[in-house]
């Protein structure tokens, strides 16, 4: 049997298809969905409009006018089937320390995930510093989501989304975690802030991270935070 | 080709350079944002000569007034609304000519929220990611107000309008007008509609009223709705253009071009394409019903819309040869 073979494909709406890949545990699902990406962006099935990536998904946007879900779904089982060597290479992946202000200011929502998990503020922060994160992809706005952060169940997400969650703000929510690169509404539980910038449209490449890319946070104090506010985030031992 | 500068003298609530939006991009955790009202920008560009995709202005709530230092081509569409050039009330939907120094003014808008002028010829408007579009989250705002200049640059020259109102050209013009649609916005159900009993009944039944809080984001509704029997998390997944979510809390979310990629929250259906213009153009207090369509339902409005811009983009195309301008067909460079 071929890798990826039995990928799921169901009709979202009258111009998407979802993919998903059935697979043991969140890690083996979620490597799976990144080769098919790479898989459809680089052949680009006949009226394929864009790939929405998910944790453990792709989102397929097609025209029904120039295709149908029955096309984009036999096209995304020939490409699951095709062999691993047929993924183009990326970059090797980089490391990044993010330093990070972890207080009832910067991290308003730390006593209630604390409370929902049946741990005291400090031990969540501990729980976040203490976990080594994958870039899974790029978010909202270019912003990084990153799986892996070791806590004893899967976070909520509020009940009512915050409205303007500031730039640098680290959140959390299931067992990811995301820094949100401009101000805008979110879901997700704020917990920390980075003073560095994380995305910058100004720069020929906006972003510094790339799926692959593995992220630790490190607990600064206002002071260094000060110090450091406004530095474009790069990854260990790039030059500034 | 002369470059025509258009000075902007009113704004209304807000004014961007705006299209169709960026393709490719959502990979990268951008938006491919564009028109709210797709059919109605992609008209007002068809009706001046322009690809459907070409820049052209987007203004909320009424309000746009420009001035232009040369005799330009123009077409106003999207919400129903009254528009006039130097005083004198001119059609929308239609080609029009605004000569040199003379004001063009929209005015109180009727129904729908956003109007969109075109302008024949290349406006000249920054990009990034290969789109005008807009992206103010990611600091590219795009936005105009009173004393910005739009440059245009167009080989149109020697138009005489009508002296008795006559319009410019006899186009084919569609009859779907997205700001002033009253039947029911069609949604093909999904999977997360089996999440909460009784949701598609309850949805299909009631109305929905546009709040203030909604955005480009997604639009926020007011009204009934029944949250999921089993709260289990949702894993982080791609939710298409006009996807109705129910967030924890007691409303409806219908999401927009701007959508964030994810939502986390039970997705119980999708506007039909043909729809999103209507969407598009429903601003606060605007009352909306739903009305559960099957695919094939929906695609098969989508084709009809589709046909319909088509007949146009060939009818304009012939006309502005006709006139030796360049046409739809043929993107003036």
């Amino acid at each position: 049997m071929t890798e990826l073979a039995a990928v799921i494909v169901e009709p979202f709406g009258d111009s998407a298809v979802m993919v998903t890949v059935p697979g043991d545990g969140p890690g083996v699902r979620r490597a799976a969905i990144r080769r098919l990406r790479d898989r459809l962006l680089a052949r680009r099935p006949h009226g394929v409009l864009d790939v929405v990536s998910g944790m453990e998904s792709l989102l397929v946007e097609f025209d029904p006018l120039r295709t149908a879900p029955e096309h984009i779904a036999y096209a995304v089982e020939l490409l699951a089937e095709v062999g691993a060597g047929a993924a183009a290479p990326g970059r090797p992946a980089h490391r990044f320390t993010i330093p990070v202000v972890f207080d009832d200011v910067t991290g308003p929502d730390l006593a209630e995930v604390g409370a929902e998990l049946g741990l005291a503020p400090a031990d969540v922060v501990a729980a976040i510093t203490g976990s080594t994160f994958t870039v899974a992809l790029l978010a909202a706005a270019m912003a990084p989501m990153m799986d892996g952060l070791s806590v004893p169940r899967p976070v909520r997400r509020r009940a009512e989304p915050r409205t303007d969650v500031p730039p640098g703000a680290i959140m959390i929510a299931g067992t990811s975690a995301i820094i949100q690169p401009f101000p805008g509404p979110s879901g997700w539980r704020v917990v920390g802030e980075t003073p560095h910038t994380i995305v910058d449209i100004t720069r020929d490449e906006p972003v510094s991270f790339a799926p692959g890319d593995t992220v630790r946070f490190v607990p600064v104090d206002r002071a260094r935070a000060a110090r450091l506010r406004g530095g474009f985030l790069l990854p260990e031992g790039a030059a500034p | 080709m002369s470059t025509v500068a258009i000075a902007v003298t009113g704004a209304g609530w807000s004014t961007t350079y705006q299209d169709l939006g960026r393709q490719d991009a959502e990979r990268l955790g951008v938006p491919t944002g564009g028109a709210a009202d797709q059919y109605s920008a992609a008209v007002a560009n068809l009706l001046v000569g322009n690809p459907r995709g070409a820049p052209l202005l987007e203004s909320l709530g009424g309000g746009l007034a420009v001035v232009p230092d040369a005799d330009v081509l123009v077409a106003v569409t999207g919400a129903d609304s009254r528009v006039t050039v130097g005083g004198a009330a001119v059609p929308t939907w239609s080609p029009v000519l605004v000569p040199k120094g003379c004001e063009l003014r929209v005015h109180e808008l009727r129904r729908g929220v956003r109007s969109y002028l075109a302008v024949h010829g290349r406006v000249d408007a920054a990009r990034f990611l290969g789109s005008a579009a807009p992206d103010p989250r990611m600091g590219f705002g795009q936005v105009l107000g009173p004393g910005s200049e739009v440059r245009v640059r167009t080989v149109s020259r020697g138009w005489s309008y009508g002296h008795f109102g006559q319009p410019l050209l006899r186009l084919p013009l569609p009859g779907f007008r997205p700001g002033a649609l009253d039947r029911p916005v069609d949604v093909v159900p999904t999977h997360g509609a089996g999440a909460a009993s009784g949701i598609r009944e309850l949805v299909a039944d009631s109305l929905y009223t546009v709040t203030v809080r909604s955005d480009h984001v997604g639009l926020r509704l007011d009204g009934p709705v029944k949250h999921p029997d089993d709260d289990t998390e949702i894993v982080s997944h791609g939710v298409p253009i006009g996807a109705l979510e129910i967030p924890h809390a007691d409303e409806l979310i219908v999401l927009g071009r701007y959508r964030t990629l994810t939502a986390g929250y039970p997705i119980i259906g999708v506007a039909a394409r043909a729809c999103l213009p209507v969407l598009g153009q429903a601003g606060p207090g605007r009352r909306l019903r739903f009305r559960w369509v099957d695919r094939e339902t929906a695609v098969r409005r989508s084709a009809e819309q589709e046909a319909a811009l088509r007949a146009l983009e060939s009818a304009t195309s012939d006309a502005f040869a006709a006139l030796g301008l360049p046409g739809p067909c043929r993107p003036t460079e």
